[in-house]
């Protein structure tokens, strides 16, 4: 008999004890991410869509169409092909398919030239059609940021230069087409 | 006032469709199935959970039941054992339902498009899928916006095509 007593007791400070807990939880900052509103701040080597980096002195391509990422590939997504000799030779078509991307990393790593990154935060690629997720040399290149330990943050966006006044005022006496 | 002293309009009469309203209604709470087959059901589960909170969208309630879900979120590997289940899976669905396809695996194949005799290379050769999420798996993020991209495409009233790629290979044609 008094052990059902002391065991009634137990319990019922027991399940106040565990809405303590639950309590304490109730007053703490919400941890949602409104997702569409705002982004959560990714790990910075979050591996995202790839990148095919420009080099800053020359302004062109660091790929050189070795295509050492195409043959380490193990879904072999990369089909790329290239023009020139030497020094000069860079990729005149560059296809990554994203339907088959396992996001493994390797063509990064296998890259002696770090021509192409996957530390971008480019994530977000869902699409109702699958040709869309097949990404060209075009696309690859579009987004020509990617963040590293040294730059993690994307740098300010140079403003427009403003239109002259006299090409407004052309383009908006031209008739519309 | 304006709309109605305008003589256009002279016999007052307002028309709207109801495909409007019931697209608006299946737009905001795309139910999905409770169905994860590998990996990727991981980052669904972290869609759903506090973090990412599926429930803003209207798509947090994962059903337990074929019968009660719009939305299939194929997360996985598609074995060929899978493949009549799932099959079975989408036609007890009722109609309308979508599908999603998260991730490599269940779009093409993914890792085991090449070399692989048990994968299905693809879950748009068994069901037709609306959108296609890529990655190895997807973040949270990128299926969230996979379903606001369902989300768009309800309010248009767009379907998916049955086979979602023109050709399909032939062992596998007969699944």
């Amino acid at each position: 008999m008094g052990s059902y007593f002391s065991d009634l007791f137990g319990g019922s400070v027991s399940i106040l004890r565990a809405m303590k807990v639950t309590l304490g939880h109730l007053f703490t900052r919400a941890i949602t991410v409104q997702y569409p509103d705002e982004q959560r701040t990714q790990p910075l080597r979050a591996l995202n869509r790839h990148v095919l980096r420009i080099d800053e002195t020359t302004g062109q391509l660091k790929c050189t169409a070795c295509e050492a990422c195409a043959r380490i590939c193990p879904t072999r997504c990369i089909e790329l092909t290239g023009t020139g000799k030497g020094k000069n030779r860079h990729p005149s078509a560059f296809q990554i398919d994203h339907n088959l991307c396992m996001y493994c990393n390797l063509c990064v790593e296998v890259c002696p030239f770090d021509a192409i990154t996957m530390w971008t935060r480019i994530g977000e690629l869902g699409s109702p059609v699958r040709s869309d997720l097949v990404f060209d040399i075009k696309a690859l290149t579009a987004e020509r940021f990617y963040p590293s330990p040294m730059t993690p943050e994307k740098p300010a966006p140079v403003p427009a230069p403003e239109p002259e006044p006299e090409k407004v005022e052309a383009a908006a006496a031209a008739p519309s087409s | 006032m304006g709309l109605f002293d305008n003589k256009q309009f002279e016999p007052n009469v307002v028309t709207t469709t109801v495909e409007w309203l019931f697209n608006w209604a299946r737009k905001s709470s795309p139910w999905p199935m409770t169905f994860g087959l590998a990996c990727c059901a991981i980052e669904m589960m972290a869609a759903g959970a506090s973090r990412f909170d599926l429930d803003r969208l209207g798509a947090g309630v994962f059903r337990p039941s074929p019968r009660q879900s719009d939305v299939m979120i194929v997360a996985g590997t598609v074995t060929e054992k899978m493949a009549p289940r799932i099959k079975t899976l989408y036609e007890q669905m009722p109609d309308p339902k979508w599908v999603i396809a998260m991730g490599a695996c269940a779009i093409s194949g993914g890792p085991f498009y090449y070399d692989a005799y048990h994968v299905v290379k693809g879950v748009d050769l068994l069901v037709p899928v609306d959108v296609y999420v890529p990655g190895c798996p997807p973040t949270p993020e990128a299926l969230i916006f996979g379903i606001l991209t369902l989300q768009d495409q309800i309010m248009r009233g767009e379907r998916a095509k049955p086979g979602g790629r023109p050709t399909l290979p032939e062992p596998l044609a007969a699944v």
